[in-house]
């Protein structure tokens, strides 16, 4: 893949419009293959079939049902946001919405006022964003209140520059074309194969039909999986700042991305797959083929290549500009990304060690090829982490952090002993022991968890929760390892009441909870036996 | 029949020279206008500012000269009138700010106000915002000049005089050493 996001976006912008053509010809045979299987049925010789006026007309007929899918598809698409997934404008009078309003302004300033887009909220505790476009040509971007409220300013940025991104470049309609071309062979085809009617002919060239519509269906993918990396690029381009878009593709890999009943032609449009389909995640053909979305880790590798290249033109300015000493040995100098998304150094290995806000999750580069996480880098890792957690009082254990691969430090939450993260603030603890401090209410809860956890009660009062823990159930995706017996852990929520995402080892009865999970749980299932408005326990 | 091809031709390159032409006005046009954005929102940042000093001065009477420094460099700011001194003064406001963002955190009274966090969000926001603008005026500015110099179109801009390049916005040697100031809300 080439290198920078100018490179990718033009490249990406053929290959959509190479396949897009070969979609809309694909669309054609398959008429042409329906056509030959009428001719057949009813014994008709071909020539009165495929006669020029007869084709004329149906390619007509084809163009008009497209037509007219199109339009009944995209009349209410905004309004289908609002209605089926319960979305809402932003509150103004909300900090966390206002950010997300000022971004929108940002966004369009960036794009030159080229068109006007909204933005309104999913009240979902999942992480996933969306763009849609109707038939007047409204465009609104729909995010969830999970992603707004876990994402930093540049991460949201990122992710709203995608998604206008997608609405720009004309995705949202290509997807709704497409869709239309194939809605009436595909109802077509379905009818057939759903089961022959007594004294019915089959015809072999229903079987090419639906081969052709298999394909098709393949190719719509495709195009949807490029859209993804164009769309990525397209938002490098407008933010500057492919780390933070590396970052949130990251944490939303991580988490419930589910979005409510969403319909396959919006899936294709949300920043990744609502699905969760543990497909999405794996390599080799048959990922390739049947994904609508580029594999997360792929992205997030292609986007930090990108950085690198914003790297290199940093090294290139505060490169010394007179001779090198040759005499003097070169002492290792290392590049890091700081909390505000800003590459800083060259820093020495002990200037690297005095950095407040250096962790095992910070992006370092040593100069060279590529960049890394600095827990991955084997002279910085030993060197920095551990004196840091030899400074704390606390025991440290044998098991590693799923995400920041440190030793978990033995600590105390409400009176029960439990391994914690010192950098990143996750918590493993033994699942039998999780009632005991659901039990227990002796901490009070931050606004901010308290506001994730409301999330939750509204997203139950919406009654959708059983469905979506069907969705995750079926497709269970296994991402973190267990930091005890090493096996994979099942990614699951903690209960269907209360949707809180979880990673459960089977083996060993262990869980782990990623930073402020096991507080919301808490939050959550404490109000809801207490019955008081979330507010009440507030500090 | 032969006869009518030179016509024809003819059409064709008067028709590409009419899309042509219109395609370098309407870039020259977005070029205007997206210079003019920046106005825009150096004039949102001064509009701001009033506010955010009559909100934190009542709680920072001992830090009147970190105040007085932004006043005067907002002063300043509004009334330079060439790009370079527009440059300079905004650079200085843009360091003032920064100063005294950094001055109320030690102010927690200040800190945990709404008023301060909703200024400080939407003085974040039009920073990000005048780095968008000047971003898109020179895409654009690129778009204008590639458009402008690429064979055949260079035939057509030399034709019509109306179209000359235009200036990019660059940096300023201070604005470059100095460290941007940071009046962001992220989280660590």
């Amino acid at each position: 893949m080439p290198f920078t996001f100018i490179e990718i976006e033009e490249a990406k912008t053929r290959r959509i419009w190479i396949f897009f053509l070969v979609l809309i010809l694909l669309h054609f045979a398959v008429l042409a293959s329906l056509t030959a299987a009428a001719a057949e049925i009813l014994s008709l010789p071909y020539d009165t079939f495929f006669s020029p006026r007869l084709m004329g007309w149906l390619i007509v007929l084809s163009l008009a049902s497209a037509s007219f899918h199109f339009g009944f598809a995209t009349l209410d698409t905004i309004h289908f946001l609002h209605d089926n997934l319960a979305a809402v404008k932003p509150d103004p009078a909300d900090g966390i919405h206002q950010r997300l309003l000022n971004i929108m302004q940002e966004i369009q300033v960036v794009t030159g006022n080229r068109k006007r887009i909204d933005c309104v909220v999913i009240p979902t505790l999942a992480m996933n964003a969306l763009a849609a476009v109707d038939l007047r040509g409204n465009a609104t971007i729909a995010i969830t209140e999970g992603l707004l409220s876990r994402l930093t300013r540049p991460q949201l940025e990122a992710v709203m520059a995608h998604e206008a991104y997608h609405i720009l470049s004309g995705d949202c309609r290509e997807t709704t074309v497409a869709a239309s071309f194939f809605g009436l062979p595909s109802a077509a085809l379905g009818k057939i194969s759903g089961g022959f009617a007594p004294g019915f002919r089959f015809s072999p060239s229903f079987l090419l039909a639906w081969t052709l519509l298999k394909l098709s269906q393949i190719f719509n993918m495709f195009i949807s999986r490029e859209r993804e990396y164009r769309a990525d690029a397209g938002a490098v381009r407008m933010t500057r700042n492919p780390i933070a878009l590396a970052e949130a593709l990251n944490l939303i890999s991580r988490n419930w991305r589910g979005v409510g009943s969403i319909g396959e032609g919006f899936e294709m449009l949300c920043i990744v797959s609502p699905a969760a389909k543990a497909l999405d995640e794996t390599d080799g053909w048959r990922a390739d083929l049947m994904s609508t979305h580029p594999p997360i880790r792929k992205r997030i590798e292609v986007l930090s290549k990108m950085a690198h290249q914003e790297l290199s033109e940093r090294i290139a300015k505060t490169a010394p500009t007179g001779r090198p000493d040759a005499a003097r040995p070169a002492e290792p100098v290392f590049y890091a990304l700081d909390p505000h998304h800003q590459w800083q150094g060259p820093y020495p290995l002990a200037e690297l060690s005095a950095l407040a806000w250096i962790s095992p999750l910070t992006w370092i580069s040593d100069g060279g090829a590529g960049i890394e996480r600095a827990w991955k880098i084997p002279s910085i890792d030993p060197v920095i982490f551990m004196n840091r957690l030899k400074q704390d009082a606390m025991p440290v254990t044998s098991s590693l952090c799923p995400s920041c691969r440190q030793p978990l430090l033995e600590t105390l939450y409400e009176r029960t002993p439990l391994r914690q993260c010192h950098f990143c603030g996750g918590i493993l603890i033994e699942t039998a022991k999780i009632s005991r401090i659901m039990a227990r209410a002796e901490n009070s809860f931050t606004d901010r968890i308290s506001s994730l956890s409301k999330t939750v009660m509204k997203e139950n009062q919406l009654k959708q929760s059983g469905h979506r823990a069907q969705n995750i159930n079926r497709t269970m995706i296994t991402l973190r390892s267990c930091p005890q017996c090493k096996n994979p852990m099942t990614r699951t929520f903690y209960s269907l009441a209360y949707l809180v995402e979880i990673d459960r080892c089977n083996f060993c009865g262990l869980t782990w909870f990623d930073p402020d999970e096991l507080e919301m749980l808490q939050c959550m299932i404490t109000n809801k036996m207490a019955g008081d408005p979330l507010v009440e326990r507030t500090t | 029949m032969i006869e009518w091809i030179p016509l024809g031709l003819v059409v064709l390159g008067l028709l590409w020279i009419v899309i042509v032409y219109n395609g370098l006005v309407s870039l020259r046009n977005q070029v205007q206008n997206a210079w003019k954005q920046i106005d825009v929102q150096l004039k949102r940042r001064h509009d701001l500012i009033p506010n955010l000093v009559t909100t934190v001065k009542g709680a920072m009477e001992f830090e009147q000269d970190t105040l007085e420094k932004v006043i005067s460099a907002r002063a300043k700011a509004v009334s330079a009138t060439g790009p370079h001194d527009k440059a300079v003064s905004e650079n200085m406001l843009t360091q003032a700010l920064g100063k005294l963002f950094a001055v109320v955190e030690n102010y927690p009274q200040l800190k945990s106000n709404e008023n301060i966090m909703q200024l400080q969000e939407e003085l974040t926001s039009t920073e990000n915002r005048i780095g968008f603008a000047r971003q898109f005026y020179n895409d654009i500015v690129a778009s204008y000049h590639i458009k402008q110099e690429v064979f055949p179109n260079n035939f057509v801009a030399s034709i019509f005089k109306g179209f000359k390049k235009e200036e990019y916005y660059s940096a300023e040697d201070a604005d470059r050493a100095v460290p941007q100031a940071d009046l962001s809300l992220r989280k660590k």
